[in-house]
C-alpha cells in the first residue's frame, strides 16, 4: 500500500489541479504560530477574532462553495477551544501567509479539511493557551490551574469565572505557544457527531449572502458581451448601439470584448445583447468538435510521441507471452462547471486608489494579484474579500473574469457591480478537458490480468490552467491522474500520454483528471472481465489483492448493495472503483432502461476518507458528487463549432433534473484510520463507469464514450 | 412606465419600464435579493417566486405583467416556513444559489398538493436546476415539509 506521503505525490492531478508550484503538495507544517495579519486587537493569532460578548469569529483558510469546510472548520476550533459551535462564525480570510498552502490561498483539490484540521486545532489549542496565560495573569494564578471549557474560563480553586471577550486584546499581546497541547479527543463535543452547517440558516431564508446580492452605494451596473470564439480579442464596437437602451451609460473596452455599464442590472444585459461588437479573427475561426475529436485519436496512433508517466515491469515481454489480449478506446468531451451562479463581482476603488473586491473566488491570491496588475497598483493594494459561492467546482479557480471589474471601475469611477450572462457563463471556456484513451490488458491461460498499458491523449490542462504553462516533454499530471498511481498492480502497467495541443481554456474540474480516466479504466475493467469471463467485481480483487484497504472499500461496497442477489428483470449493476484525492471509493449503481434512457435505482458508496469531521457533511459531498458525475455521464458535452462553444444555455448545455436524479443513495464512510483525504472529489469519478458498467450488463454493449445519451 | 407591485404584502410604486423581468424589478429596486439569475431564459427555476400562489419564473415574466397580483417572495415566506423548516431539518443546500427558487417551487407545490407522492415531488420539482446535487435532500425535505404542514406540532 501506498503511504500518504507517496500518494500525495504520486496522485499528481491536484497539483496540476489548483495550479500551484510543488511545494502546494507537499504536507505544510502544523504550527501555525501567527501574528493577526488585520492589525485588529482582538485578534488571538491570525485565525481567531473573539469580540466583547465572546464570539468567535473564524478567518478560515477556505472558500465556503458549497462543500461545507467552514462548518468542518467551526467544528474543529469549537471543540479544540472548548466553545459552543453556535459560538463560532467562520468567514473566508483575506490573503496572507497564516491562509497559504505553499505559498498560494486557495480552495481545490479537497483540501480544506484534510489539510487544515491540524494547523486550525493547532491554532485553537494556542488560542486557548494564550486565554488561559491572560486570565493567569490577571488573576494572579497559575495558568495551569485553569480550564476553558464551554466559552468559559474558570478557576476551580477561587470559583472566578469569565467569558472570552474580555481575554481578548490581552491573549492577543500572549507570545503564541509553539507547541500547544492539543486536547483529548474524548473531550471533543462534535467531531464525528451530527451538527448543522453554519452556512444554511442564511441560505435557507434567502438573506444576502452571495457577491451579487451585496449593495454598495453609488454602484453602477456592468454586464460583459464576450467573444464568443475561446481567446478572441476586441476589435470594435459601436457605443451607441448600446448607448440606445434606455439606462445604459457608458461601454468601456474590456479584455475579450465589452462592458455595457447602466444604471441598473436588466439596461445593461439589454445594452450588451444590443451592442454591435466586432472581434478579431483567430487561427481557430473553424474550430469544431469533430476536428478536436479526430486529432485526439491521432494521438493513439503509434506514431504519435508519447511521453511516459508509468513504466513497472517489461510491457513487451508479458504482452509477448499473453494468451488473450484485450483492447478498447474511449473518449470523453468537454464539460462545463456550470456553477448556478454566473461569474460576477462588485469592485470599487477607494480615494486612496485601494481596490475592494467582493467576489466568488477559489484562489484568493490568484485573483488579487490579477486585480492588482489590472489595476496597476502592488498585491498590498487590494482587499480581497470572499463571498460565498454560488458553486464553483472549480470554476473559480481561475481569475479570467476579474481584470474586466478593475478596467471598468477605472473607466466609470463608481463603484461597479460586474456581471456575466449564462451564456459567458457557460461559453467562455476554461473546460473540463476532452480527452482519449486506448487501453489495453494481456491475460495469461488462467484469466489473469498481467499487464496493463494506457495511452491517452489530448490537451494539457496543466498548459493551459497554469500560469507557468507546461513545458512541451513533460507530462500533464491530471491527463494521466488516476492511472500513472493506480492501486492495481499487474507484472507490467505502463501509462503514457500524448499532448494534442487545441485552443480551448480549460480549467480543473470537479476531480479533475480522475473524471474521464476513472471512466476509462474502470469500464474498460469490465470490458477485460467480459473477455475473460470474469465477475467484474472478483477481477477488482484479484488486481487489489495486495492492499486490505482497497479490498476492505470495494467489499463494503459489494456487501451493502447485495452484489451477489439477483435483481428485478431489466435491471443491472455495475461497480466502479476509483482512489483519489487520498481517499479510496467503490461505487455500485442500480440501473434499468426508462423510456430508453438509464435511470439510476440505487448507488451505493463506500467511501474511506481515513476519519472525518463532519458525518454528514460528508454525507451530503458523497451525494452531490454522485448527482453531478451522473449529470456528466447522461446528459454533458461542450459542442464546439465555429471556434466556439455552441451550447451556452442551459436548454442546450442540459444538466441533471430531479427526475434523472438517482432514486436512493446509500453512503458508507469508513474512518480506516488512514491519514485524512479529500471529501468534496472522490465520490464523482466512480458513478459514470459504474453506471456504464451496469448498461454494459444490462445491454451487452460497452460504453466507450460519453454522454451516455449523446 | 409607473407600476404599482405588491410583494410580501406591502405596496411599492415603481417607476420602470413595463418589459423588465420582474426578477430585476425584485432585486435592483426592491432590494430583495432571494430570487437569484440563473439563465434569464426560465430554464433553470433559480428566480423562482409565487405571483398569485404560484410558483413562476422572475426572469421572463414583465414586471407589467406581475403588476396588479401578489407576488411573494423568500423573504416573504416568514423564515419558519414548513419548507424552511425542512430544508434545515435535512440540511439541504450546499451553495444554495439555487435553493431560494428550490423552497419558493416547493411551497407552491405543497400549497397545490399537499401529500405529494414521490413522482408528484420528482415531477414537481423537475424545472429546479441544481448543481451542487441535493436533489436527493430536496425529495426527502418536501416530503418532510408536506408533514410540518399536516401537523405543525410535530418536532
Amino acid at each position: 500500500m501506498l503511504t500518504r506521503r507517496e500518494f500525495v505525490v504520486s496522485a499528481g492531478g491536484f497539483a496540476v489541479a489548483v495550479q500551484l508550484p510543488a511545494a502546494w503538495a507537499a504536507d505544510a507544517a502544523d504550527a501555525p504560530a501567527s501574528p493577526p495579519t488585520t492589525g485588529a486587537a482582538n485578534f488571538v493569532t491570525a485565525y481567531l477574532e473573539i469580540d466583547a460578548e465572546g464570539m468567535v469569529t473564524l478567518h478560515s483558510p477556505t472558500t465556503e462553495m458549497g462543500q461545507g469546510t467552514h462548518t468542518g472548520h467551526a467544528v474543529i476550533v469549537a471543540d479544540e477551544l472548548g466553545v459552543d459551535l453556535e459560538r463560532v462564525r467562520v468567514v473566508t480570510a483575506e490573503p496572507a501567509d497564516p491562509f497559504r498552502r505553499g505559498g498560494q490561498m486557495g480552495s481545490g483539490g479537497s483540501w480544506g479539511v484534510r489539510h487544515w484540521y491540524t494547523p486550525l486545532r493547532t491554532a485553537a489549542a494556542q488560542a486557548r493557551e494564550m486565554l488561559l496565560a491572560a486570565a493567569a495573569a490577571q488573576w494572579s494564578v497559575p495558568a495551569g490551574e485553569l480550564a476553558l471549557a464551554n466559552g468559559e474560563v474558570v478557576h476551580a480553586g477561587s470559583q472566578r469565572r469569565t467569558g472570552l471577550g474580555p481575554l481578548a486584546a490581552a491573549a492577543g499581546r500572549v507570545q503564541p505557544p509553539a507547541a500547544p497541547k492539543l486536547r483529548d479527543k474524548s473531550e471533543f463535543r462534535y467531531t464525528g457527531r451530527p451538527v448543522p452547517r453554519v452556512d444554511l440558516a442564511p441560505k435557507v431564508r434567502g438573506e444576502p449572502v452571495f457577491a451579487s446580492d451585496i449593495e454598495r452605494p453609488g454602484t453602477v451596473h456592468a454586464c460583459a458581451r464576450l467573444s464568443p470564439v475561446f481567446g478572441a480579442t476586441l476589435d470594435s464596437f459601436e457605443r451607441d448601439t448600446a448607448l440606445a437602451v434606455p439606462g445604459v451609460l457608458d461601454v468601456v473596452a474590456i479584455p475579450g470584448g465589452a462592458a455595457v455599464v447602466a444604471s441598473h442590472t436588466w439596461a445593461a444585459m439589454r445594452g450588451a445583447e444590443a451592442l454591435s461588437i466586432r472581434f478579431k479573427p483567430t487561427p481557430h475561426d473553424a474550430l469544431d468538435s469533430a476536428t478536436i475529436s479526430r486529432e485526439m485519436h491521432a494521438g493513439l496512433r503509434a506514431e504519435a510521441k508519447a511521453i511516459k508517466a508509468r513504466e513497472d515491469g517489461d510491457l513487451a515481454a508479458v504482452f509477448a507471452a499473453a494468451k488473450t489480449v484485450v483492447t478498447a478506446d474511449y473518449e470523453a468531451p468537454y464539460l462545463a462547471h456550470a456553477p448556478m451562479e454566473p461569474w460576477n463581482c462588485n469592485l470599487e476603488i477607494d480615494g486612496d486608489g485601494i481596490v475592494h473586491i467582493w467576489a466568488p473566488v477559489q484562489t484568493q491570491d490568484r485573483n488579487r494579484d490579477a486585480a492588482a496588475a489590472a489595476a496597476g497598483v502592488t498585491p498590498d493594494k487590494v482587499r480581497l474579500h470572499t463571498t460565498y459561492l454560488g458553486g464553483g467546482f472549480g470554476r473559480r479557480l481561475g481569475s479570467d473574469g476579474i481584470a474586466a471589474a478593475v478596467v471598468v471601475a477605472r473607466a466609470v469611477k463608481r463603484p461597479v457591480k460586474f456581471l456575466w450572462r449564462r451564456e459567458d457563463e457557460l461559453g467562455q471556456g476554461w473546460y473540463r478537458p476532452a480527452q482519449v484513451a486506448r487501453m489495453k490488458a494481456a491475460l495469461d491461460g488462467e484469466g489473469r490480468v498481467r499487464a496493463l498499458s494506457i495511452r491517452t491523449a489530448g490537451p494539457s490542462l496543466g498548459a493551459s490552467f497554469s500560469l507557468q504553462g507546461l513545458p512541451a516533454g513533460q507530462v500533464d499530471g491530471s491527463s494521466v491522474q488516476t492511472l500513472r498511481d493506480s492501486l492495481y498492480r499487474a507484472d507490467a502497467f505502463h501509462v503514457e500520454w500524448v499532448r494534442v495541443d487545441v485552443p480551448v481554456p480549460m480549467a480543473p474540474w470537479r476531480a479533475v483528471g480522475a473524471t474521464q480516466n476513472g471512466f476509462f479504466m474502470e469500464c474498460f475493467i469490465d470490458e477485460v472481465a467480459r473477455a475473460a469471463s470474469q465477475d467484474p467485481y472478483a477481477l477488482r480483487r484479484a488486481l487489489l489483492a495486495h492492499d486490505p484497504r482497497a479490498l476492505n472499500v470495494i467489499d463494503t461496497a459489494a456487501r451493502e448493495a447485495g452484489w451477489d442477489q439477483p435483481l428485478p428483470a431489466g435491471r443491472a449493476r455495475g461497480m466502479a472503483f476509483v482512489a483519489s484525492y487520498g481517499s479510496l471509493c467503490a461505487e455500485v449503481a442500480e440501473v434499468s432502461l426508462r423510456d430508453g434512457r438509464p435511470f439510476v435505482h440505487r448507488v451505493v458508496c463506500a467511501l474511506d476518507c481515513g476519519s472525518i469531521v463532519t458525518p454528514d457533511g460528508v454525507r451530503s459531498q458523497v451525494e452531490g458528487g454522485i448527482v453531478q458525475g451522473l449529470s456528466a455521464a447522461l446528459v454533458e458535452a461542450v459542442e464546439i463549432a465555429a471556434g466556439a462553444a455552441q451550447n451556452r444555455n442551459f436548454d442546450r448545455y442540459p444538466i441533471l433534473r430531479m427526475q434523472d436524479a438517482p432514486a436512493n443513495i446509500d453512503t458508507i464512510i469508513i474512518e480506516s484510520g488512514a491519514p485524512m483525504g479529500g471529501v468534496g472529489e472522490p465520490p464523482l469519478p466512480p458513478i459514470a463507469p459504474a453506471v456504464a458498467n451496469a448498461l454494459h450488463a444490462l445491454t451487452g454493449k460497452p460504453v466507450r464514450k460519453l454522454p451516455l445519451t449523446a | 412606465m409607473h407600476l404599482a407591485l405588491t410583494v410580501n404584502g406591502q405596496r411599492h410604486e415603481l417607476d420602470v419600464e413595463p418589459e423588465m423581468p420582474l426578477l430585476w424589478a425584485l432585486r435592483d429596486f426592491l432590494k430583495l435579493k432571494g430570487a437569484k439569475y440563473g439563465c434569464g431564459i426560465a430554464v433553470c427555476g433559480a428566480c423562482t417566486v409565487h405571483l398569485n400562489g404560484a410558483a413562476v419564473r422572475a426572469c421572463v415574466i414583465p414586471v407589467s405583467a406581475a403588476a396588479g397580483g401578489t407576488i411573494t417572495t423568500i423573504e416573504g415566506l416568514g423564515g419558519d416556513h414548513p419548507v424552511q423548516r425542512a430544508w434545515l431539518e435535512l440540511q439541504v443546500p450546499q451553495c444554495g444559489y439555487c435553493q431560494c427558487g428550490q423552497i419558493m417551487q416547493a411551497a407552491a407545490l405543497l400549497a397545490q398538493t399537499p401529500k405529494p407522492s414521490a413522482e408528484q415531488i420528482r415531477a414537481g420539482m423537475n424545472g429546479n436546476l441544481c448543481r451542487c446535487g441535493t436533489y436527493p435532500r430536496i425529495e426527502a425535505a418536501v416530503k418532510r415539509a408536506a408533514e410540518l404542514t399536516a401537523d405543525p406540532q410535530r418536532a
